[in-house]
C-alpha cells in the first residue's frame, strides 16, 4: 500500500478487510494475548520436548515405576518432572505426545466439519426452496442425534483409527455450521452485488464460490477456533472410553483411563495429563472467545 | 387455532426426524463389520448354528426388509428385545450357545423405562445447579459489559468450558469422596449419589449459560425501553428482574433446547465414570456389547425426546414473549 504515506491513518483503517479488523481487535485484548502465549509455549514444548530430551514415551523402566512429580511425595527426581506411571514411563513425555495427537485430531476435525457445514449451508441458503428444505431437515435429523452416541456407536463397532476418528467427529459436528452458513448466505444472496453478477450472466457456482464464500467463510472460521477445543475434549472422551487412538500410543484419554486404576496410590497419573489438557484448552478457548467477541463487536458495529 | 396448527406441523416434522434418525442408525449398524450373533452365541458356537440363529432372527434378510419390520414394531410401541440382556436382570456374560438356563431376553422398552428416571433426575438436578452457578455470574457480567465483572465471567467460562468432564469427575471424586469423605460417588444407593455427578454435569453446562446470559442481558440493557424505565422512575432491581431477565429468558430457553444433545453426551460420560445406573451407562454397555436393538431403541427415544423438548421450548418462548410467532 503506497497510499499509506499520503492518506491519514483513519482512512487506512477503514480500508482494511473485515477479517483484518477482527484480528486486530482480538489481538488488542488481554485474554487473547494470555491465550496466545500459553498456547505457543505448549506448542513448542509438544513439538520439541520429546525430541530434545530424548525420552521415549513408550520406554518402560520398571525400577522407576510410580515416581511422584517434583516436590510431591517421596522419591521424586529431576529426570521425571511429572513423575512416572505404573510401568515407569515418563509422564511429561507421554502427556506432550498425547497433546500432539489431541491437537492433530482437534484441528483436522474442525477443518473437516467447517468444510462440510459450509458446503451444505451454502447450497441450502443459495438455492432455497426444495433443496433448502431437504438439506435443513437432514441437518435437524443430525442435530437430534446426540453426536457422542453416534460417535461411540460407529467407533465401538468398527476399529478406531486416527482417520476414522477424524471422519466420525467431523461428520457428527457439521450441522451447526450448516445452519449459520445458511442464514448468512440467505442474507448475502439478496444483496446487490449478487444480483449484479447474475445480470452479468455469472453462473450460480461462480457466484457461490468466488463471491459469497470468500466473504462469509472467514468470520465463521473465527468462531471455529472454539470448536477445536471442543473436539479435543471429544477426542479425549473417546480415548477415555477406549474408543480413541489405541494404546500404546499415549493420548490424554487413554492415559487418564489407565491412571484411574492407580488413583489411590498414584494420583498423578490420572490428574497430571488432565492439567496439561486443561491448560491447552483454556488457552485455545481464551483466544477463541476473544475472536468471537471481536467478530460480534465488528458485526454489531458495522 | 394457530397453536393447534403449530403443534400438528411440528409433530409431523418431528416424526420425519425420528424416522430419519432411526433409518440412519439402523443402516449404520448393519453395514459395520462385526456379527452380533457371534457375540450372543459365544465364541465356541459352530458356524452352522450361527447362521441358523441369524436366519431365524431375520438378520440375513435385506436391510430394507429388516427396517420395515422394525418400523412396524416401533409404531406398535414395540422396540424389540435386547440381544444380550436377560429379562430377570441377571448378569450378562459368557453363557455358552447351548445354555438351557438362559432365559427370555429383556425388552428394550423396559430397559429404557427402568433407567430413564435416574437420568432425568440427574439431568434436572444438574440443570438446577447450573442455573444457580451461572445466572448470577452471567447477569452480573451482562450488566457491566466490558468492565471487570464481564471480564471475570469470560475468564471463568473459558476455564469451565476447558475442563474435560471425565477428568473433573475423577478429580472431584478423589477430593470430595476419597480424601474428605463428604459425598458418596460410585454407584447408586440413594439420592445422595446423584449430587456429585450432577455437580460435574452442571459445571459442564454452566459456561454456555453464562455466555448466553451475559450477551443477551447486555443486549437488552442497551435497548430504549430500559432507558425509558429509568425515566419512569423504576428502581434498578425492578428494571433488572422485570425487564432485563424476562427478555433474556427466551435466548436461554432456546440454548437449552439446542444444547440438549450436549447435555446427553455429558450424561453418558458422567454416568460411566460414576457407575450411575442411568440411560448413559446403558448406552455405553449396549455399544460395547453390540446390542443393536438396544442402541436403536435409545437413539429413537432420544431423538423423540429432542423433538418434544424443542417443541416445548418454542411453546414456552411464545408464552414468555408474545411478540414471537409460532
Amino acid at each position: 500500500m503506497s497510499s499509506i504515506d499520503i492518506t491519514p491513518p483513519r482512512a487506512a483503517a477503514r480500508e482494511k478487510t473485515v477479517s483484518a479488523r477482527i484480528w486486530h481487535l482480538a489481538l488488542s485484548s488481554v485474554e487473547f494475548r494470555i491465550g496466545l502465549v500459553v498456547f505457543t509455549v505448549l506448542l513448542l514444548a509438544t513439538l520439541f520436548y520429546p525430541w530434545l530430551s530424548g525420552i521415549d514415551p513408550l520406554k518402560m523402566a520398571i525400577r522407576e515405576k510410580l515416581l511422584p512429580p517434583l516436590f510431591l511425595g517421596e522419591g521424586w527426581s529431576w529426570a521425571h518432572p511429572l513423575g512416572t506411571d505404573q510401568l515407569g514411563r515418563d509422564m511429561l513425555a507421554r502427556a506432550l505426545v498425547g497433546l500432539r495427537y489431541s491437537l492433530l485430531i482437534g484441528i483436522s476435525t474442525t477443518v473437516l466439519m467447517v468444510m462440510i457445514g459450509a458446503m451444505v449451508g451454502l447450497f441450502a441458503g443459495y438455492y432455497g426452496g426444495r433443496v433448502d428444505t431437504v438439506l435443513m431437515r437432514l441437518t435437524d435429523a443430525q442435530l437430534s442425534i446426540p453426536m457422542i452416541i453416534l460417535a461411540i456407536t460407529i467407533l465401538g463397532v468398527s476399529r478406531p483409527t486416527i482417520p476414522a476418528i477424524i471422519v466420525v467427529l467431523g461428520l457428527a459436528g457439521w450441522p451447526v455450521y450448516a445452519r449459520v452458513m445458511r442464514s448468512t448466505v440467505m442474507a448475502e444472496r439478496k444483496k446487490e452485488y449478487v444480483r449484479g453478477a447474475m445480470v452479468l450472466g455469472a453462473t450460480d457456482l461462480r457466484i457461490m464460490f468466488t463471491l459469497i464464500l470468500p466473504l462469509v467463510l472467514p468470520p465463521m472460521c473465527f468462531v471455529a477456533v472454539l470448536d477445536i477445543a471442543r473436539m479435543m475434549i471429544f477426542e479425549s472422551v473417546l480415548g477415555f472410553l477406549g474408543l480413541g487412538v489405541q494404546p500404546p500410543t499415549p493420548t490424554f484419554g487413554n492415559i487418564i483411563a489407565d491412571g484411574r486404576k492407580y488413583l489411590m496410590n498414584a494420583w498423578w497419573i490420572a490428574t497430571m495429563p488432565g492439567v496439561f489438557l486443561v491448560l491447552t484448552l483454556t488457552s485455545i478457548n481464551l483466544m477463541g472467545a476473544a475472536l468471537e467477541r471481536a467478530r460480534n463487536a465488528i458485526y454489531g458495529g458495522a | 387455532m394457530p397453536i393447534l396448527r403449530f403443534l400438528v406441523r411440528r409433530l409431523f416434522q418431528g416424526a420425519i426426524i425420528v424416522f430419519l434418525v432411526s433409518a440412519l442408525i439402523f443402516t449404520l449398524l448393519r453395514i459395520v463389520p462385526g456379527d452380533p450373533v457371534r457375540l450372543m452365541a459365544g465364541g465356541m458356537a459352530p458356524e452352522a448354528l450361527i447362521e441358523q440363529i441369524a436366519t431365524e432372527m431375520g438378520l440375513r434378510d435385506p436391510i430394507y426388509e429388516q427396517f420395515g419390520r422394525y418400523v412396524g414394531g416401533v409404531l406398535q410401541g414395540d422396540l424389540g428385545q435386547s440381544f444380550v440382556r436377560p429379562a430377570n436382570g441377571a448378569a450378562v456374560g459368557g453363557a455358552s450357545f447351548d445354555d438351557s438356563t438362559r432365559s427370555e431376553r429383556a425388552k428394550v422398552l423396559d430397559l429404557i423405562a427402568q433407567t430413564a428416571p435416574k437420568t432425568i433426575q440427574l439431568a434436572l438436578l444438574a440443570m438446577v445447579f447450573a442455573l444457580i452457578i451461572a445466572v448470577p455470574i452471567g447477569v452480573w457480567g451482562g450488566l457491566n459489559p466490558g468492565r471487570l465483572p464481564d471480564r471475570l465471567a469470560l475468564y471463568l467460562s473459558s476455564v469451565l468450558v476447558s475442563l474435560p468432564n471425565f477428568w473433573l469427575g475423577i478429580v472431584l471424586a478423589l477430593l470430595l469422596s476419597v480424601k474428605l469423605n463428604l459425598l458418596p460417588a460410585i454407584g447408586y444407593k440413594g439420592f445422595a449419589y446423584t449430587i456429585l455427578p450432577a455437580f460435574v454435569l452442571a459445571l459442564e453446562i454452566a459456561p454456555f449459560i453464562i455466555r448466553n446470559l451475559s450477551v443477551s442481558v447486555a443486549g437488552v440493557m442497551g435497548q430504549n425501553f430500559i432507558d425509558i424505565a429509568r425515566v419512569r422512575g423504576l428502581t434498578r432491581n425492578q428494571i433488572i428482574f422485570r425487564h432485563a431477565m424476562k427478555n433474556s429468558a427466551v435466548p436461554l430457553l432456546n440454548l437449552l433446547g439446542v444444547q440438549f444433545s450436549m447435555l446427553l453426551g455429558g450424561v453418558l460420560v458422567i454416568e460411566f465414570i460414576f457407575d450411575y445406573p442411568g440411560l448413559g451407562l446403558l448406552t455405553i454397555n449396549a455399544v460395547m456389547q453390540r446390542d443393536f436393538p438396544l442402541i436403536q431403541g435409545i437413539a429413537v427415544v432420544t431423538a423423540a425426546a429432542f423433538v418434544l423438548i424443542n417443541i416445548v421450548v418454542d411453546l414456552l418462548a411464545t408464552t414468555i414473549d408474545p411478540r414471537l410467532d409460532y
